[in-house]
């Protein structure tokens, strides 16, 4: 089930985001969803594709306080544009995400590719994965909100 | 002379020619080279990947050598081994791999341990991963409880069974581990009564999402499921029997029908929701004893059951069953008119048209049409008449009215088609343009196109997504914060009402109900 390809992607996720926005995730337990529908405010989402036909999606989604905390964390007072920053920061905290942990799985002689990040913002959105089997989600908590990364892979 | 002599004082294009090469020959004489480039890399990224692909593949072709590296080397080395060991299912490599994992203590390696054990599935593997079912990581415990699936191992039923109960639907409606996902896979995976048993006896678990997964792999599991659905027909309580039913109609079988018969005949069908789940699975099978059944099923008195009966007869309309239709229509009785009705409002065009050529019958059915006020209804009717052909079928179509226009919109969500069809038929009478969807998803996709309707109507079991899930999205949703949602539930749902109104849910209906009565809720919420 893939356990092996989830798990770089949690592990990436506490560590970019620990590194990059000074927030600690704790993350919650994973559960599977009976729909494939990912809800958020900001929400980064790439796809990755691999050897054998292996391909799938994973994506990140912030609650908008949990999102302006990174970015305000990242850019300090800096701010010009908070939508405009707020996605380019989703975007590049995905990208970082997918780039380590893509990177883990290399070393492992696991080689995927990933897509270049899209970011959909909008208050309580909800994205489509397009996939024939159940998506697994693990739910994160921050102090300043909460992200859920949801995988699936066929 | 070695092939990565100089290696790292070579140009780019030189370094990924080499490596391309030894990727493409796998040449164990490249090992110790690679070796020394994977301990120390070169710096350049893109290299230092392919010396990783390149050492993938070599030891791809050398099983010795990668039972030997599970034991020696570095340890990013030894994680290669273990993936490659995995990737290449190398038997040799599993005594010192189940060791590994007895041993190790980082979630992270153990669970790259028991990912290339689960590919390699040695013979007494199943010990090794009935070891950790219970590992405080999610993620492993339900690798754990997939291979446990694979070997079928009855040792681990006890603690499969007990992940499959403890999901709570009181905390979290919308979700479900991904250890009871697993355990119930596992189960399905086992195949052996006791496991079928106990899955059908769970068809109505409390969490949704485990209840649709158990559902899912019921119909997965065919035929061998059936006899322990026919079990719940008698004994179960009324939202068992009716999934039970629902079950036996996906896995559209022969022997469920019969055994659906059997129970009819028995009378285990005694109430009017698990009678309706019933003929509904009936209509989907469509044997000829189902059929016979369903034809009995005319003289019932509930609408919505007729409902149910009419969809499925139109799907598998026989001359015989015509036959009989018609005679019943010929009585224009209470009943007759009844079931006339019904093949309207079901949109049943195919019994329509055959029914159509008796010509009193065609004029009940007309009678019946005209008073609709869904011009889809009409317009679909009108258009049959049109491909009937002739002087009275032209007559009839030219004779259909136009349906008052709708100034207000209704969004119905159900995964029965009679129950939509229902839906439409009380909808347009009082107005409303209704818009269907035969599941959450389906209906909350209208909303998020854009779509505004006045009132939600929705059951409470669909697949995909559930009525508790839509509502709490629509309560989400822009302008839909305070349009009334109508939950339509069963009798033995009514423990769960009471997250539904915490999620949002305005008013409640129980099935079965007369169109008059849902039509009484809709004017108190609405007041018109």
């Amino acid at each position: 089930m893939d356990v092996e390809l989830a798990k770089p992607f949690v592990k990436a996720a506490i560590d970019v985001i620990g590194t990059m926005a000074f927030i600690t995730p704790r993350p919650g337990k994973p559960f599977v969803k009976k729909n494939s529908i990912a809800i958020g405010d900001v929400t980064g989402l790439v796809g990755l594709t691999g050897e054998r036909n292996k391909r799938g999606s994973v994506s990140i989604s912030f609650q908008k306080t949990c999102a302006i905390a990174m970015v305000k964390n990242m850019l300090g007072d800096d701010i010009q544009d908070l939508l405009q920053d707020v996605k380019d920061a989703v975007g590049e905290i995905t990208n970082m995400i997918s780039g380590q942990a893509r990177a883990g799985l290399a070393e492992k002689g696991l080689v995927l590719q990933g897509s270049t990040p899209t970011v959909i913002m909008g208050d309580n959105h909800s994205i489509t994965h397009i996939a024939k089997s159940p998506i697994m989600a693990i739910p994160f908590e921050t102090d300043a909100g909460n992200f859920t990364i949801e995988f699936c892979f066929e | 002379m070695g092939m990565l002599d100089g290696f790292r004082d070579k140009d780019f294009l030189d370094q990924i020619t080499i490596l391309n090469d030894i990727a493409g020959s796998r040449d164990y004489a490249a090992l110790a080279g690679l070796r020394e480039l994977f301990d120390r890399p070169t710096g350049d990224t893109s290299v230092d990947y392919m010396v990783v692909g390149a050492l993938n593949a070599v030891l791809g072709a050398n099983e010795d050598e990668v039972a030997r590296g599970l034991s020696g080397g570095s340890a990013a080395y030894r994680t290669l081994c273990i993936r490659v060991a995995g990737e290449y299912a190398f038997a040799s490599a599993a005594a010192e791999l189940v060791e590994m994992a007895e041993t190790e203590t980082d979630t992270d390696r153990l669970i790259e341990i028991l990912a290339a054990l689960a590919k390699i599935r040695p013979d007494d593997g199943a010990a090794v991963f009935r070891a950790f079912l219970g590992h405080e990581d999610a993620m492993l415990a339900a690798l754990a409880m997939e291979m446990c699936g694979v070997y079928a191992d009855a040792q681990a039923i006890p603690f499969l069974k007990a992940a499959v109960e403890a999901t709570d639907a009181q905390l979290t409606y919308d979700q479900c581990d991904i250890t009871t996902w697993k355990a119930i896979d596992a189960l399905a995976a086992m195949a052996t009564p006791e496991t079928i048993g106990f899955l059908a006896a769970n068809v109505h678990h409390m969490n949704p999402t485990a209840r649709r997964l158990i559902t899912d792999a019921l119909v997965r599991l065919g035929e061998a499921a059936l006899p322990f659905l026919e079990a719940h027909y008698a004994s179960g309580d009324v939202d068992q029997r009716i999934l039970a039913c629902n079950v036996a109609g996906f896995i559209g079988s022969r022997k469920g029908a019969d055994a659906l018969v059997r129970a009819f005949d028995a009378g285990a069908f005694s109430d009017p929701n698990s009678r309706y789940a019933a003929f509904e699975a009936l209509g989907r099978i469509g044997t000829l004893k189902g059929l016979v059944c369903l034809v009995d099923g005319l003289s019932e008195d509930d609408e919505l059951i007729l409902m149910a009966v009419v969809t499925g007869l139109e799907r598998h309309a026989a001359p015989g069953v015509l036959k009989t239709i018609a005679d019943t229509l010929a009585r224009a009785d209470k009943k007759s008119w009844r079931i006339a009705h019904a093949i309207i409002a079901s949109r049943a065009l195919r019994l329509f048209q055959e029914l159509y050529k008796d010509e009193a019958v065609g004029n009940m059915l007309m009678d019946c049409l005209r008073a609709s006020q869904d011009q889809e209804i009409l317009d679909a009717f009108g258009q049959r008449l049109g491909e009937i052909g002739g002087d009275r079928a032209r007559a009839a179509a030219a004779s259909l009215p136009k349906a008052k226009a709708a100034t207000r919109k209704a969004l119905a969500a159900d995964d029965s088609k009679s129950m939509l069809a229902m839906y439409r038929r009380i909808l347009t009478d009082l107005g409303f343009e209704p818009l269907l969807a035969a599941n959450g998803q389906e209906a909350f996709a209208l909303v998020e196109a854009g779509e505004f309707v006045d009132v939600v109507l929705t059951d409470m079991n669909m697949p995909v997504m559930d009525g508790m899930e839509l509502a709490g999205k629509l309560r989400g949703a822009l302008g839909y914060e305070d349009v009334p949602i109508i939950m339509v539930t069963t009798e033995s749902e009514s423990s769960q009402r009471e997250m539904a109104t915490r999620i949002g849910v305005t008013g409640f209906i129980t099935k079965p109900f007369k169109p008059d009565d849902l039509k009484a809720v809709l004017a108190e919420l609405l007041g018109a």
